[in-house]
């Protein structure tokens, strides 16, 4: 499989690094251009509960409602560019000609009438569901029950032949063992997971996403760790919460980079997606255009750098809501307003030159609220970035090191006062760093003792690795 | 870089309030009070409590020569649990130090178990599952935990479960509770079908739904239905069937069950 690895930084310095403007920019859809000066906002939703009853019954909800409410708001609000993200719901993918392919053609008819009309720039990003299942097998002809694996690469098709613009996923490579290692407290085990069999995962998969995107004359957005790191800061939550320490959910952030560049690697182009908060990281290291989330996507779940993600987006997104009535219109219609009117400060600030000002304003609210955010500042996100690509091809090896680095930063400020922690994040920390310390330099020896240590946990198949 | 981040004054602009709350008690000195007076099963207990794996199949062994299975079980292993949750619950521990002790105390619970003379008898049967469509289970992963270190027997049926495999589970194994999670508004759709299947066939039982999108008002929309926002609420929503309490009275009473009230 061919894929080129990052050998420098795609910016000179952290410094260099805004939203709205990529070093790699894209162009697509009905007037989109990403990275280049404006900051787009990109809306996303969920239909009510019952509209998956039929096809006819979820066109209606995905078409006549939501994409059209969406339009008429952006118009309304003089927004001069929109984008709408379809996370496909479990009917989609599982019988995607009969349901995806109307919801996708409707969507694309609605943002087309607008465009025309209007003149609005506009397109659809569709992320088709992965539903794969690791007990039943991650590769073709493995899962004989659901096939899974085939549906999900079937999703893609269709997609791009009905009418997307960009298509996504967030795929599951290694969360079996992420899973059983975030409720542990187990570095090693999630670096083996989401760095090492969520590496290789990726690159099987995006390979042909690249492909397919390149025959079908489609985006190829990129692939969040939704189902690893996403988890664990959830699960980390505010300052309420005990479930799992902040100090842990930051590393597994920095190790998640790692693995969702690799999509990157093999040649997709961006916008990544926006619940992939280890975008700043990547973008320092490809250039590519990312799509980030934070205040804005309150009503999908509350982060600890609401202002701070912001920083380094190209796109601005709400993460996803419910469609159901607000007093201010639907609910796609209101959070369509933030998210826009966040862009429309960014762009305004970028005509007033101001945009480096409002970036650091953006850091400085949020930079010491926990550690996840510390790491995720422009300026340690590339620090990230550089301990990823000195430690060369392989995937074990660069996540360890985006691990440590950011166990490391977090480690300094905190020995410097600035970024406070408590007893259980400090505690952890230290572990992370003894336990990341104490694994071996080469990757054969660190997968040998892996496979050995965690043959036993549920639904791990090394075959669906190919290992 | 244009600006010295450091420089800024960050507790004018936010406040750690886990760090103003940040207790000191040391779980040693809250355990004193809970952990039993017989040395045997005082070890197991501390072994669970303090996270120990590498020993506690010996130390179940030794206590074997002159307790009972059931005794080690409840008063030592069990009770273990009791302090970890105890200590959960006060935030001075976090959710993996219960898994792990969940971890310690199914090691030694094997080693118990091999030596009961007839089956064990458990407080009551949980069945659980991740709605059909729903890959996502690590929700209900760590509820089923936290029902085993309660005394419920789990099966687990996995996720991604059709209606048609849990109402026929239910029927054959009888279970006193249970569960459906999922992760999206349109798998969650599964709980209702099953809700109305069970009713077909004459079954009624609590039924106990949770996950991300899963909201209240969409569980007590159907019969049975009783929310759980927490996976830490489970036992304790479950220990009311056990009770003998029905849905009805479960979900008439869920705010007091939830707040420890009733």
């Amino acid at each position: 499989m061919a894929t080129t690895k990052y050998t420098k930084m795609a910016y000179a310095s952290a410094d260099e690094m805004v939203f709205g403007e990529a070093k790699k920019p894209i162009s697509y859809g009905l007037g989109i251009k990403v990275g280049q000066g404006l900051v787009i906002p990109e809306i996303n939703f969920a239909p009510r509960p019952g509209s998956e009853k039929s096809p006819e019954s979820l066109t209606k909800e995905y078409v006549d409602y939501i994409a059209t409410d969406i339009m008429n708001r952006a118009v309304t609000l003089g927004f001069p560019a929109v984008q709408l993200e379809n996370e496909w719901i479990f009917q989609m993918s599982n019988e995607p000609e009969k349901f995806a392919k109307p919801v996708v053609a409707g969507q694309k008819a609605v943002i087309e009438k607008f465009h025309d009309q209007y003149g609005i720039a506009c397109a659809v990003r569709h992320t088709c569901a992965d539903s794969r299942l690791h007990e039943n097998g991650m590769r073709y002809g493995q899962d004989k029950t659901h096939n899974y694996p085939e549906k999900m690469m079937e999703s893609f098709e269709v997609a791009a032949e009905a009418g997307a613009d960009v298509i996504s996923i967030e795929s599951v490579g290694g969360k079996e063992i992420s899973d059983f290692a975030v409720v542990r407290q187990d570095i090693r085990g999630w670096l083996f997971g989401i760095g090492y069999l969520g590496s290789i995962d990726m690159e099987w998969l995006w390979t042909q996403i690249v492909d397919l995107a390149k025959r079908k004359n489609v985006i190829a957005g990129g692939d969040t760790n939704c189902a690893g790191a996403n988890t664990a800061m959830f699960m980390a939550g505010g300052y309420l919460d005990k479930d799992v320490p902040k100090t842990f959910s930051a590393v597994t952030r920095a190790i998640a980079s790692a693995r969702s560049l690799v999509a990157f690697e093999c040649g997709a182009t961006g916008p990544d997606k926006d619940c992939g908060y280890e975008g700043p990281i990547l973008k320092a290291i490809s250039g590519n255009p990312i799509c980030q989330e934070g205040k804005g996507a309150q009503d999908a779940h509350a982060d600890l750098m609401g202002n701070l993600i912001a920083a380094t987006c190209d796109m601005w997104s709400n993460e996803s809501v419910e469609y159901h009535p607000e007093f201010g219109g639907s609910s796609v219609q209101c959070w369509l307003g933030v998210i826009g009117y966040e862009a429309a400060l960014m762009n305004a600030a970028k005509q007033m030159k101001q945009d480096k000002v409002l970036r650091d304003i953006y850091v400085a609210s949020d930079r010491f609220r926990g550690a996840e955010p510390y790491i995720l500042a422009y300026d340690n996100a590339y620090k990230i970035g550089q301990a990823i690509i000195e430690a060369g091809d392989s995937y074990y090896l660069r996540a360890k090191a985006a691990g440590l680095k950011a166990a490391e930063l977090i480690r300094d400020s905190n020995n410097k006062g600035k970024l406070k922690l408590n007893k259980q994040e400090k505690d952890t920390l230290n572990k992370i760093i003894t336990d990341l310390n104490s694994l071996p330099d080469e990757e054969g020896k660190f997968v040998d003792w892996a496979l050995k240590e965690y043959k036993d946990v549920p639904a791990f198949n090394p075959k669906n690795y190919e290992l | 870089m244009s600006l010295d981040f450091d420089a800024v004054n960050a507790d004018k602009i936010l406040i750690r309030y886990d760090i103003v709350v940040e207790s000191s008690e040391k779980p040693e000195d809250i355990a004193k009070q809970y952990l039993p007076e017989n040395q045997f099963l005082r070890q197991i207990a501390q072994d669970v409590m303090n996270l120990k794996s590498k020993d506690i199949e010996k130390h179940v062994s030794e206590a074997l020569e002159t307790l009972s299975a059931e005794e080690i079980i409840e008063k030592g292993l069990l009770a273990g649990m009791d302090i970890v949750a105890e200590l959960y619950g006060r935030g001075i521990y976090y959710l993996p130090h219960v898994m792990v002790a969940s971890d310690a105390m199914t090691r030694g619970t094997k080693v118990a178990e091999a030596a009961l003379s007839g089956e064990r008898k458990y407080k009551g049967v949980v069945m659980m599952h991740a709605a059909e469509g729903d890959p996502h289970d690590i929700g209900k992963n760590i509820a089923a935990v936290l029902l085993k270190s309660n005394g419920f027997n789990v099966v687990d049926l996995g996720k991604d479960i059709l209606v048609d495999t849990v109402v026929d589970e239910v029927q054959k194994q009888k279970p006193d509770v249970l569960t459906g999670t999922a992760l999206m508004t349109t798998t969650m759709s599964a709980f209702s079908r099953i809700s109305s299947r069970l009713k077909e066939v004459g079954v009624e039982l609590p039924f106990i739904c949770a996950g991300g999108a899963v909201n209240r008002e969409y569980v007590e929309s159907y019969d049975m239905g009783i929310y759980s926002a927490k996976a830490a609420e489970g036992p304790g929503l479950a220990n009311k069937a056990i009770e003998g309490w029905d849905w009805k009275k479960i979900r008439s009473n869920w705010d007091d069950i939830i707040n420890g009230k009733a």
